[in-house]
C-alpha cells in the first residue's frame, strides 16, 4: 500500500495524470475541428467557441445546479456559433481564415463571452457543482494507472467514447464515407449527389458544440470558475493539434495528452519546488512552444504529410462557377 | 429560388456602399443584442459618440487611440495583401515595445532627438526580427504561419510579464522601496517623450504622423513599385509567380519584416508616445494586435482606408474604456467589433456575386 | 427505337454568353449517339444539364417520354443518367469500390454501415463482364487517367444507368485504348442502353457512332444518320464554313545549330515519385519538336525542368552552350526561354490582376517598364494595349482582370507575352486545348511563324493531328521517357499510339 502511493505520488504518474486532465478540453475541441475540417471548412473560431461555452455552462451550473445541463448549455452555444460560422463560411463563402477571425474577436475574451461574463455576474463565484473522480476509490489510488485513468471525471470518459465514436464514424459509416468525399473532392461528391453544403453545415456545428463543451471543462472541472480568457489559447492548439494528429482520431487522443503535459508542468514543478530558479514564465510557455515545434517537424516530413489534409479543405464549393 | 451567380463586373458605387451597410447593419444587430440584454441602446450609442468625438478632448482622446491601430492595422493589411495571414502582430508590438523601451532607458541622457530615434530604430528591428520567425518557418519549412505566429503571441506577454513581474531586469523599477513590492517598469527618461504636434487646438502625436507616413509608404511600395508587383502577384496565384521566376520566399521575408516592424513601431510609440514606460498589463489587456486585424479587413487592405477606419474604431474604443463600469456592458467593443466584421464578410458576397430570383422556374412547375 | 433522352429548346446563360440557345436533342435506346462540336459550342453545357449539375433557363427535358426536372445531380442520377466527365468526379484519397458505392442510396446505400468485401465483389464482377476490369482495392490516386476512366464507366455501371454520356473521353487515352473504350460502348448499346457521346474529333465520331447532333455557337445545327456523313460535310457543319482538312504544310528546310541540349535528366513529380528518368533531347533553332504522349507520362514535368520551374534529380539543361542553372525560373526567362503553360489561367497569369499587369508579368524587371525600384505605369498600359491591338484580343482592355478573357483571347495575350520577349526557346504545353477553330488557326500561325523566325520551338500535345501538322521531328514519352524519336513527314498516327501506350516500333528510330 505505502508503495503503491510512493508510485502515486511520483513526479511521472502525476505528470501524466495532470496531462489526461488538462488535455481534455483540447481532445473535445481537436475532435469537434477534426470533424469540421473533414468536411473542408477550416473552423479558426475554436476559441471563441470554447470561450463562450466555458461561460454559458459556467452560468447554467450556477442557475441550475445541474451539470448536465450546463454541459448541454455548453454545447448548444458553441452549436450557435458554429452555425453562424457555416453561415458565413457555406452560405455567404467568405474567406474562412478571416471569417473564423472574426468570430474569436466576437466570442472571445474582451468579446462576447467576456460581456455574457460580467453581465451575467458569474466573476468570482466557485461553482456550485463540478465534475469530479467518481469512480471506486479502490480503483482511484491503484498503482499507477490509478491516478492517471480513474481518478478523473466524467468529462474524461465522454471523451474517449467520442474518440471512439468518430473514429468508427469515419471509417466504418456510409454518412462517414459521404463526409470525407466532402473534404476530398466536393465536385465528386457533389456529382454523385452528396449535399455539399448540409454536410458542411452539420459539421460546422457539431465542431462548435464539441468546442463548446471544450471550453466548459475548464469552467465545469479543472479551475472551476470562471475568469475572462480562461482557455488561455487552447483553442489554437487544438487546431494545431488536428493537423499534428493526421487528422485521426485516436492520433487526437495521444496529441491532446501530449501537450496537456506541457500545461500541467508549470503548476507541478512548482507545487514540488521543483527548479525553482526557472522563471515560471519558461514553463507557461512550453505548450506554446512545443505547439510550433512539432507544427514544424510535421509540415517538413515531406509531401506525404500533407496529403492528410481535406484536399478541399479551406476553399468554398459553387457549383455552377464556370 | 435564389440563385448566386459570379459578377462580371463590380459596380464602383459597391465598393463604398458595402462597407457603410455593413456597419450599418452590424449596428441595427448590435441594437437588438443591447436590447436583450436590458440596455437603452439610444442611449448607449449616443454615449459612445460623444465620448468618442464630442469634442476637443475626446478627439485628442481619440487620435490617442487610434495611433496604435493605425500601425497594428497597417502591419496586418501589408501581410495579407500577400495571403500571409500575420496573426502575431500582437506579439511583434510586445517586441517593438521592449526593445524600444530599451533604446529609450540606454538613451536617457542623450539628446531627444537621438534617443527618439533611437527608439524607433529599436521598435522597427524588435518587430521585425520577431516576425521573422513565423516568416521563415513559412517560407523554407512551410509551416503555417496563422498558427506560428499566434502561439508567439503567448510567448511574447510572457516575456513582457517576466520582464517586470517576475525578475530585476534592465526594464524594472528598482529605485524606490515600494518599487521593489509592487513590480513596475522604470519610468522613460524625459529625453524619450515624443514630441506631439499642435495643430490648432489637436495635438497629434508624433506617433500618429509616424504611422500616417508608413500608410503613405505603403501604399507607394504596393501600387508603384516592383516589390509590390511581386507581392500582388504572389498574393494572387503563387503557381503565377513561381512561372514568372519570382523569390517567393525572399518576399515571404520581407513581407513579414516589414509587417513585423510596422507593428514594432507601433510598440515603440506606445512606450514613447504614450505610457512611457514598459506597461505589460497595459499592452496585453488593450489587444491592439486582433483589432489591427479587423481594422485591415474592413479597409480592404488599402492603407488610406486603415487609417480612417481606424481612426473610428479608436474613437469607440476610447469611448468603450471612457464608458467602463456597472452600467455600460463591458466587451461591447469586441462584440461590435465582430460583428461589423460578419457584416463585412457577408457584404463582400455582395461585391462578388449576384442574387437573382428565379420565378422562371415556379411559372414552369405549374405548367407541367 | 423509342427515343430514351429528348431535349426541347433548351436555354442556358451565363454572365455574357448564351451557351445554349433553344438546342433540340433527340436520342434512342439501344443507339451510340454522338454530340459534335468545336469547343465553346455548348456541348459540355448541354451535358451538365441533362445531369443534373445546371438548370436550364428554358425548355423541358423528358426521358422515356416523360416530362423531367432535375433538381440537383441525385434527382438525375436517379432517373438513370450517368455521366462520365471530361475531368473525373473521382475522390482520389479512396479506393476504387469507394468511389464506385459513393452517394448510391438504392439497396445496399441504404445501410448505416459500409461493407467494404461485399462491394469489392461487385465491382470486380461489373468489370469482367464488360471488359474494363480494375483492381477495386486500388486507391485512385494511383490509377492512370485510362483505368480511372473506366472506374468512371463503372459507377454508372453499377447504378445501372439506362443512359450513358461520356464528354471528350479519348482525350486521355491512347487510340487503342480509345478502340477498346468503342466496343464496351457498343456493348452497352446492344443490350438497350443509350449512349450519348460528346466530341469534337471527326474520326471518333465516324467510329463509334449511329447518329450524330452537331452544335455550333450553342444551337442545333443538324441530327444525320453517321452513315450519311463523311468527315468533311462535318467539319464544314461543325464551323459553319468550308474547311480544309488539317495537313501538314511543308517547311523550308532551314535549321539552325542546336540551341536546347536536355541531358539525361531526372526529376521527382508532384506526389515524390519519378516523372523523368533520364530524358535526352537535342532541339535546333528554327525546329519544332512535338512531344507527343498521353497526358501524365512526365510532359508537364519535363516542361517545368527546361523553364526553370522544377529542379531535377540529375542531368542539366543547355541553351546556347551555356548550363542552365537548375530549378531557377528567373535564369531560364534570363536566357531567353519562354514558357507558354499548359495551365494558362491558373499558371500562365495571374487572374485577378489586370490584363495589363499580366503583359509585364516577366517584364516587369526591365528598364522598359521600370526606373529603379519604381514601375512605369504608363509603358505598361500603353504596352498591354499594343498586344491587346496586334493579336486581336476580344473582350480586352488593359485595366480589366485577366480572368474575363476567354480561353482564346487569353492564350493570344499570354502567346503574345511568350513571343515578344525575343525568345531563342519557346516552350508551349497543349496550346491549343479548349480553343475553338479560329483561335487554334492563330496559334498555330504564329508558332509555325516562330519556327521559320529561328525560334526553337518545344511543343508538348496531346493532341495528335497538331504535333503532325505543325512538327518537324516528334518524340513520344512514355513513363518518363523519351521511347522514340521519328521524322515528322514519316510517321503515322498508328505508330504514335502505339508507342504512347508503350508499345515498340518495327522500325528503327529515326536518329
Amino acid at each position: 500500500m505505502i508503495l503503491a502511493s510512493g508510485i502515486n505520488n511520483s513526479i511521472v504518474v502525476v505528470v501524466l495524470a495532470s496531462a489526461v486532465v488538462y488535455g481534455t478540453p483540447l481532445l473535445y475541441a481537436a475532435l469537434g475541428e477534426l470533424l469540421t475540417e473533414r468536411s473542408g471548412v477550416l473552423n479558426l473560431g475554436v476559441e471563441g467557441m470554447m470561450l463562450v461555452g466555458a461561460v454559458l455552462g459556467f452560468w447554467a451550473v450556477q442557475k441550475t445546479g445541474s451539470l448536465p445541463a450546463a454541459f448541454a448549455v455548453a454545447a448548444l452555444s458553441g452549436a450557435a456559433l458554429g452555425l453562424l460560422q457555416a453561415f458565413l463560411v457555406v452560405t455567404l463563402r467568405a474567406n474562412q481564415i478571416v471569417s473564423g477571425l472574426a468570430l474569436t474577436i466576437f466570442a472571445g475574451a474582451a468579446g462576447l463571452s467576456s460581456y455574457l461574463g460580467n453581465d451575467l455576474n458569474v466573476a468570482d463565484q466557485p461553482a456550485r457543482h463540478q465534475f469530479s473522480a467518481f469512480l471506486p476509490h479502490g480503483w482511484q489510488t491503484a498503482p499507477f494507472v490509478g491516478p492517471i485513468l480513474f481518478d478523473q471525471s466524467a468529462l474524461v470518459y465522454i471523451s474517449w467514447l467520442l474518440v471512439i465514436a468518430v473514429a468508427l464514424y469515419l471509417s466504418r459509416t456510409r454518412p462517414g464515407l459521404n463526409l470525407r468525399a466532402v473534404g476530398e473532392a466536393p465536385d465528386a461528391a457533389d456529382a454523385m449527389g452528396i449535399n455539399v453544403s448540409a454536410y458542411r453545415y452539420v459539421h460546422t456545428v457539431i465542431g462548435g458544440a464539441f468546442a463548446g463543451v471544450g471550453g466548459a471543462v475548464f469552467t465545469l472541472w479543472i479551475t472551476p470558475q470562471w475568469v475572462d480568457g480562461i482557455t488561455g489559447g487552447a483553442g489554437w492548439i487544438a487546431i494545431a493539434l488536428v493537423i499534428f494528429a493526421f487528422w485521426r482520431p485516436v492520433l487526437c487522443l495521444v496529441g491532446a495528452y501530449f501537450f496537456g503535459a506541457f500545461s500541467g508542468i508549470p503548476f507541478t514543478f512548482q507545487a514540488r519546488g521543483i527548479l525553482t530558479g526557472i522563471p515560471p514564465e519558461l514553463f507557461q510557455s512550453l505548450p506554446y512552444v512545443m505547439t510550433i515545434v512539432v507544427l514544424v517537424v510535421v509540415s517538413t516530413a515531406g509531401v506525404r504529410r500533407r496529403l492528410g489534409a481535406p484536399a478541399a479543405l479551406g476553399r468554398p464549393y459553387a457549383r455552377e462557377e464556370r | 429560388m435564389i440563385r448566386i451567380e459570379r459578377r462580371l463586373e463590380q459596380p464602383r458605387w459597391l465598393d463604398v456602399a458595402v462597407p457603410l451597410g455593413s456597419i450599418l447593419v452590424a449596428f441595427v444587430v448590435m441594437t437588438v443584442v443591447l436590447l436583450a440584454t436590458g440596455h437603452a441602446p439610444g442611449h448607449t450609442f449616443w454615449r459612445l459618440l460623444v465620448t468618442g468625438f464630442g469634442s476637443m478632448f475626446a478627439l485628442n482622446s481619440t487620435l490617442v487611440s487610434a495611433t496604435p491601430l493605425i500601425f497594428m492595422g497597417l502591419c496586418a493589411a501589408v501581410a495579407f495583401r500577400m495571403q500571409l495571414f500575420n496573426i502575431g502582430g500582437e506579439g511583434q508590438l510586445y517586441m517593438g515595445a521592449i526593445l524600444g523601451a530599451a533604446a529609450g532607458i540606454a538613451f536617457g541622457n542623450a539628446s531627444s532627438f537621438l534617443s527618439v530615434t533611437a527608439m524607433i530604430g529599436a521598435g522597427i528591428v524588435g518587430g521585425a526580427a520577431f516576425a521573422l520567425i513565423p516568416g521563415f518557418l513559412r517560407a523554407y519549412l512551410n509551416t503555417n504561419e496563422i498558427i506560428t505566429s499566434l502561439m508567439l503571441n503567448y510567448v511574447a506577454a510572457l516575456v513582457i510579464d517576466y520582464l517586470i513581474f517576475d525578475s530585476l531586469s534592465y526594464w524594472r523599477d528598482t529605485s524606490t522601496p515600494s518599487a521593489k513590492v509592487f513590480p513596475q517598469g522604470k519610468i522613460l527618461p524625459d529625453a524619450a517623450t515624443w514630441p506631439v504636434l499642435h495643430v490648432g487646438a489637436l495635438e497629434l502625436p508624433f506617433g500618429l504622423v509616424l504611422g500616417v507616413a508608413v500608410a503613405v509608404f505603403v501604399w507607394v511600395l504596393y501600387s508603384r513599385t516592383r516589390f509590390g508587383f511581386e507581392v500582388h502577384v504572389i498574393g494572387d496565384s503563387p503557381r503565377a509567380a513561381n512561372y514568372a521566376g519570382m523569390r517567393t520566399r525572399r518576399k515571404i521575408l520581407a513581407v513579414m519584416a516589414l509587417s513585423g516592424a510596422i507593428a514594432g513601431l507601433g510598440g515603440a510609440s506606445q512606450d514613447g508616445d504614450f505610457r512611457h514606460t514598459l506597461d505589460p498589463r497595459g499592452l496585453t489587456a488593450a489587444g491592439y494586435g486582433y483589432a489591427g486585424i479587423v481594422i485591415a479587413a474592413l479597409a480592404r487592405y488599402n492603407p488610406f482606408s486603415v487609417c480612417l477606419i481606424a481612426f473610428l474604431l479608436g474613437g469607440l474604443q476610447n469611448a468603450g474604456y471612457a464608458l467602463q463600469g456597472a452600467d455600460f456592458p463591458s466587451g461591447l467593443v469586441g462584440v461590435l467589433q465582430g460583428l461589423i466584421l460578419f457584416c463585412v464578410l457577408g457584404g463582400e458576397l455582395l461585391l462578388r456575386y449576384r442574387f437573382t430570383i428565379d420565378r422562371r422556374s415556379r411559372r414552369v412547375e405549374a405548367a407541367a | 427505337m423509342a427515343a430514351a433522352v429528348e431535349l426541347r429548346n433548351i436555354t442556358k446563360r451565363f454572365p455574357g454568353v448564351v451557351a445554349n440557345d433553344g438546342v433540340d436533342f433527340e436520342a434512342a435506346e439501344g443507339e451510340v449517339h454522338a454530340l459534335l462540336g468545336e469547343n465553346g459550342a455548348g456541348k459540355s453545357t448541354l451535358s451538365n444539364i441533362l445531369t443534373g449539375l445546371y438548370h436550364p433557363d428554358d425548355g423541358q427535358i423528358l426521358l422515356y417520354g416523360e416530362r423531367r426536372v432535375f433538381g440537383s445531380p441525385r434527382d438525375a442520377l436517379d432517373a438513370g443518367i450517368g455521366m462520365v466527365h471530361q475531368h473525373f468526379r473521382l475522390v482520389p484519397p479512396f479506393t476504387v469500390a469507394e468511389n464506385v458505392i459513393l452517394g448510391d442510396e438504392r439497396g445496399e446505400g441504404k445501410r448505416f454501415l459500409v461493407h467494404p468485401r461485399h462491394i469489392e465483389r461487385r465491382v470486380a464482377e461489373l468489370g469482367e463482364r464488360y471488359r474494363i476490369a480494375v483492381d477495386p482495392r486500388a486507391r485512385v490516386w494511383q490509377l492512370s487517367l485510362g483505368e480511372q476512366q473506366r472506374v468512371e464507366i463503372l459507377k454508372a455501371l453499377y447504378r445501372e444507368a439506362r443512359i450513358l454520356i461520356l464528354d471528350e473521353p479519348t482525350a486521355v487515352l491512347t487510340p487503342q485504348e480509345a478502340g477498346s473504350l468503342f466496343e464496351t460502348l457498343r456493348v452497352m448499346a446492344h443490350e438497350g442502353r443509350t449512349v450519348i457521346f460528346i466530341s469534337h474529333k471527326l474520326n471518333e465520331v465516324a467510329a463509334v457512332s449511329d447518329r450524330v447532333t452537331v452544335l455550333r455557337g450553342g444551337k442545333t445545327v443538324a441530327t444525320l444518320a453517321t452513315r450519311d456523313t463523311t468527315a468533311r460535310s462535318l467539319a464544314s457543319l461543325m464551323v459553319g464554313r468550308e474547311v480544309a482538312e488539317v495537313e501538314r504544310t511543308p517547311r523550308e528546310e532551314w535549321l539552325g545549330d542546336v540551341i536546347l541540349e536536355v541531358s539525361d535528366v531526372s526529376a521527382l513529380g508532384d506526389r515524390g515519385s519519378p516523372a523523368l528518368r533520364g530524358v535526352s533531347l537535342t532541339l535546333r533553332s528554327g525546329e519544332i519538336l512535338g512531344i507527343a504522349g498521353v497526358a501524365g507520362n512526365g510532359q508537364r514535368e519535363l516542361a517545368e525542368v527546361v523553364t526553370g520551374m522544377r529542379p531535377p534529380t540529375q542531368g542539366t539543361v543547355t541553351i546556347d552552350g551555356k548550363r542552365l542553372r537548375p530549378g531557377d525560373a528567373r535564369a531560364a526567362i534570363r536566357a531567353h526561354i519562354s514558357h507558354v503553360p499548359e495551365d494558362r489561367l491558373h499558371t500562365g497569369v495571374a487572374p485577378s490582376l489586370s490584363i495589363a499587369s499580366n503583359s509585364v508579368l516577366k517584364a516587369y524587371r526591365s528598364s522598359r517598364f521600370a526606373w529603379g525600384p519604381l514601375l512605369r505605369l504608363r509603358a505598361i498600359r500603353a504596352h498591354a494595349s499594343q498586344l491587346i491591338r496586334h493579336y486581336d484580343v476580344r473582350g480586352g482592355a488593359p485595366e480589366l482582370p485577366a480572368r474575363r478573357l476567354s480561353g482564346g483571347n487569353l492564350q493570344k495575350i499570354v502567346l503574345g507575352r511568350e513571343f515578344d520577349g525575343q525568345p531563342r526557346v519557346l516552350v508551349v504545353a497543349s496550346p491549343t486545348r479548349g480553343l475553338d477553330v479560329a483561335a487554334i488557326e492563330t496559334v498555330h500561325t504564329q508558332l509555325r511563324k516562330a519556327g521559320s523566325g529561328g525560334v526553337g520551338v518545344l511543343l508538348i500535345s496531346e493532341d495528335l493531328d497538331e504535333i503532325l501538322a505543325l512538327s518537324d521531328r516528334i518524340a513520344v514519352m512514355y513513363e518518363g521517357e523519351i521511347v522514340a524519336e521519328l521524322d515528322a513527314g514519316a510517321a503515322t498516327l498508328d505508330e504514335i499510339g502505339l508507342l504512347m501506350a508503350g508499345g515498340k516500333a518495327d522500325a528503327e528510330p529515326a536518329p
